[in-house]
């Protein structure tokens, strides 16, 4: 089984991007989980046809004995989707929320399949936002990204989180590249593909702006689905075919800030 | 690992427990009084499994009223004020003069507003909300200071009543407080001063209220100095830092609360040549240590080696490192009685080889 996490900054288009990989792995008969690991709870929708689907945590605070069908549901290609949720914004701890959510998904037996996708919120701001990456659940982190300079920042961050989880003996995560989401900056690819080199990584995909994501979000689709001659849907099955066959997984190493400064400042 | 030798900031936050335990070895000695800690069950077990022992150690064999939230899994995910809500119904059910609200590391971490959950209660009149934190709010004696404080601050402003004082910080579960608290009360009768409130030890909630009262406040010894400054500045009093330590802090003792509760000079000076008197007395009673050598050992407590050493020289007494072995006390000898006490043990030793 591989367990894939997308992990960069909020906003970059994790959820859009791992709906899309989910499909994408599904149409190629795979197994697919996808566990969204967002308060939002906004992961799965387009592979829900829009519906917003009981978050784990809701349920368990409803309710004790929970089956696999009250917070597993089966999405566009059989995708088996899922979304840890969380508190009510400013109480709690959804760090803590999403850890429940894994170990409850462990007692179910529910981890399993060719492919779990875990789409991770925003940055990494507690232990518990790591925690895809903790304990052998994550073993390949993709780091979304653009060319923006906080989006790069965010990304770099994330390596030092994984770079310090990997030293650990029951971690057993690895950066396995980073996915430009383009933003249609002006030398956007290069820059990230610059910075993958720096930290010690690649650029596994250059996923274009296209207009075709926007309609397929409209109509609360995947664009796999919604258009899938578009250009833009073989961009994610490019990703997927190449997510799939990547095995150069390292330990990235993180810029220093002004690194990382100077970096942008040389592609604008 | 030998503990003494650790720093004091070491000692503190690594043996003496969190918050909790000292906040509950005051909070849980009031009568009347309910304890509400917003914690894991565990904490409170741990924190209960101390002071038992320390009960025991004691003889205190008063169970003290403690209700726990038992924050959970669930609790930390979607916060647990509600479940604090339901721990003050519980206590408030019980009918008391006041409730100690104690919080632990768990909903600072999370975020619970503990303080809102209080004040909001039909019961908010009796509560003392006391954010002490568990770990995050430092050691035991933060915690013993946070219930101090907490309840000094509902405590009305008042005239102070001539020839009264209040003791501040006497450990609930201090082995000797009794015979410490008694020679304390003899060296102020001496100036014509008698203790009102010793806060808080013992004391119900409706004496605990009079602490206003006191022309002057004394303090134990410097573990709770920041709840003493405190509660001097609220009152605008002023404040004895410690017991009196051996014999020459007696006459010091005597002059300091002399002067404070604004004593005249001529009664100080009678009163201090009276306690020389009673002293000289006392120490008569153990001339066969007179020109004796003895060997002091580890000093365990600061300040025990100058009160025994003071002694020494009262009796003409000799040291060396071929004399007697004889023990230091472990703590600080409170006055005379706490001197008496430790000659007590010198003669043992010395008598019976």
């Amino acid at each position: 089984m591989r367990q894939i996490a997308l992990y960069g900054k909020g906003g970059i288009g994790k959820s859009t991007t791992s709906a899309n990989l989910s499909a994408a792995f599904a149409e190629k008969g795979l197994d697919v989980m996808q566990i969204g690991c967002d308060p939002k709870h906004d992961s799965t929708r387009m592979l829900m046809h829009g519906r917003w689907i009981p978050t784990v945590l809701e349920q368990m605070y409803e309710r004790k004995d929970l089956e696999m069908d009250d917070v597993i549901f089966t999405g566009f290609g059989g995708v088996r989707c899922v979304e840890a949720g969380g508190p009510e914004p400013g109480i709690g701890c959804a760090g803590r929320g999403i850890i429940a959510t894994f170990q409850l998904l462990e007692k179910m037996k529910a981890l399993h399949g060719d492919v779990v996708v875990y789409d991770v919120l925003g940055d990494v701001v507690c232990g518990g936002f790591a925690m895809p990456m903790r304990d052998g659940y994550a073993q390949e982190v993709y780091l979304v990204t653009s060319g923006e300079l906080m989006s790069l920042y965010a990304a770099n961050n994330i390596c030092k989180a994984i770079a310090r989880l990997s030293q650990r003996s029951t971690a057993r995560c690895r950066l396995g590249g980073v996915i430009c989401n383009s933003k249609n900056m002006d030398n956007e690819r290069e820059l990230v593909a610059e910075f993958a080199k720096r930290i010690g990584s690649k650029m596994v995909e250059f996923v274009p702006r296209d207009k075709a994501v926007q309609a397929a979000e409209v109509n609360q689709m995947t664009v796999i689905e919604h258009a899938p001659t578009s250009p833009q849907a073989d961009v994610y099955r490019r990703l997927a075919g190449t997510i799939l066959a990547n095995d150069d997984l390292r330990i990235p190493t993180a810029l220093d800030l002004d690194e990382l400064e100077k970096l942008a400042r040389a592609y604008l | 690992m030998n503990w003494k030798n650790l720093p004091g900031h070491i000692y503190e936050s690594r043996m003496a427990g969190c918050t909790l335990t000292g906040a509950l070895s005051v909070a849980c000695f009031i009568p009347g009084a309910v304890a509400v800690v917003h914690a894991p069950e565990g904490c409170v077990h741990q924190t209960f499994s101390m002071l038992h022992a320390m009960m025991n150690d004691c003889d205190v064999s008063q169970i003290p009223e403690i209700i726990v939230s038992g924050i959970g899994d669930r609790e930390v995910i979607f916060g647990g004020e509600d479940c604090l809500t339901a721990a003050l119904d519980r206590a408030a059910a019980l009918n008391p003069d006041l409730i100690f609200v104690v919080t632990s590391c768990v909903p600072e971490t999370i975020g619970d507003d503990c303080g809102a959950v209080c004040s909001r209660h039909p019961s908010a009149d009796k509560i003392i909300y006391v954010p002490t934190s568990g770990f995050l709010g430092g050691s035991a004696k933060d915690g013993e200071n946070a219930v101090l404080t907490a309840l000094a601050s509902c405590v009305p402003l008042s005239q102070a009543v001539p020839g009264t004082v209040a003791l501040i910080g006497e450990k609930n579960l201090e082995s000797e407080a009794d015979q410490n608290y008694a020679e304390v009360e003899r060296l102020l009768a001496r100036l014509g001063l008698r203790v009102t409130v010793r806060f808080c030890r013992g004391c119900d909630a409706a004496t605990l209220m009079h602490l206003g009262t006191a022309e002057c406040f004394i303090l134990r010894d410097d573990r709770c100095r920041p709840a003493a400054e405190a509660i001097g500045e609220r009152f605008k009093r002023p404040v004895i830092p410690e017991f009196p330590g051996g014999l020459s802090g007696c006459i010091d003792f005597l002059k300091n609360v002399g002067h404070a509760c604004s004593i005249p000079e001529e009664k100080i000076a009678s009163a201090v040549q009276d306690e020389l008197l009673y002293q000289d007395q006392m120490l008569k009673k153990f001339s066969g240590l007179t020109k004796k050598t003895i060997c002091l050992g580890a000093e365990p407590f600061a300040g025990t080696s100058a009160v025994a050493r003071e002694a020494m020289e009262r009796l003409s007494m000799q040291e060396s490192e071929s004399g007697f072995p004889v023990k230091l006390p472990f703590y600080l000898p409170v006055g005379a009685a706490g001197v008496e006490k430790m000659l007590y043990l010198w003669r043992r030793a010395v008598n019976n080889g």
